[in-house]
């Protein structure tokens, strides 16, 4: 598997095979049921769940409706939906409660905009350059979750998980299993932003910040 | 990363200052975003220059953040959410 996208005729083209993209496609959306503030765990049917045993999302995963202004129990969900201010706890609490149901929301409908996309038929399937971008936010948020459900907490962890994956001869645990997956989606989303950030003929692709300019 | 200050009358400094204190965005280092997607995110949504965009990043990966935008409180908040939609890890903060 040499090229994984390519960018032709305004679309791009990703060439992940069906199972591959079912994967991705089922880490999409466990991501979107974790960012479901009534949400539960995930079922037990999740293939992800049936073929390594660990969810993505812990039982103890407690909606957040009743104290909407805190940083979510889950960690990983934490760093999905960062605190606003370092200093301040009122500042961040009354951020959060300004902006984090619009946050889970359009993060939620990227990671469905993303996951439908990938469900085309046939090999490569072409995405719009919002569906794109919108698989390129998912798959950094899917990153997100499995860092911290494997412990990377600092630049040198992801080091090092990395050289355990390289130098594993057979990923005979969940951990290394998890850890070549992050290695894999790495890899993917790199080669995605290659072309995304290099468009051919970059065409302005018109959703910059209002009223900011270059210096 | 400076705005010029609209040159008004300034009846009183000292009692003005705190309220005409900019707020700045932050972008702090995390070991999971790609150095080629910070950059990206900077020149998407900020429509940075590439140059501006790649020393905000390394900016972020060797000093550990960088300031990325200045304003008005409720604009670094709309930049926070936004960066945070990107999955970046920013927060938003007074200037000092």
């Amino acid at each position: 598997m040499s090229r994984v996208f390519r960018f032709r005729d305004g679309r791009v083209e990703v060439f992940l095979d069906p199972d591959h993209r079912a994967l991705l496609a089922t880490l999409l959306g466990e991501v979107d049921r974790m960012l479901d503030d009534g949400g539960g765990p995930a079922p037990d049917d999740d293939p992800l769940v049936a073929l390594t045993g660990l969810r993505l999302s812990p039982e103890d995963l407690v909606a957040a409706d009743d104290h909407p202004v805190t940083s979510p129990e889950d960690p990983a969900v934490a760093r999905l939906l960062p605190d606003g201010n370092r200093e301040d706890p009122a500042l961040s609490e009354e951020f959060r409660r300004l902006t984090e149901h619009g946050l889970r929301t359009r993060k939620r409908a990227a990671l469905r905009c993303a996951r439908e996309a990938l469900g085309g038929p046939g090999t490569p399937v072409r995405l719009d350059l919002t569906e794109a971008e919108a698989l390129v936010k998912g798959l950094t948020d899917v990153r997100l979750v499995l860092a911290d459900r494997l412990g990377v907490r600092t630049d040198e962890d992801a080091e090092r998980l990395h050289d355990e994956v390289v130098s594993a001869r057979a990923p005979d645990s969940p951990r290394l299993a998890f850890a070549g997956l992050y290695d894999v989606l790495t890899w993917w989303q790199e080669s995605l932003i290659e072309v995304l950030a290099t468009p051919p003929s970059s065409g302005h692709r018109g959703h910059r910040r209002p009223g900011s300019r270059p210096e | 990363m400076s705005v010029a200050p609209v040159e008004v009358e300034r009846p009183d400094v000292d009692e003005t200052a705190a309220v005409d204190v900019p707020w700045v965005t932050v972008v702090w280092n995390d070991p999971v975003n790609l150095m080629s997607y910070v950059t990206y995110v900077f020149q998407t949504y900020f429509g940075y220059p590439r140059a501006k965009a790649e020393r905000l990043m390394m900016d972020v990966h060797e000093k550990g953040r960088a300031v990325v935008s200045n304003g008005s409180r409720e604009e670094m908040e709309r930049d926070t959410e936004a960066m945070h939609e990107y999955g970046l890890w920013a927060t938003f903060q007074k200037d000092r």
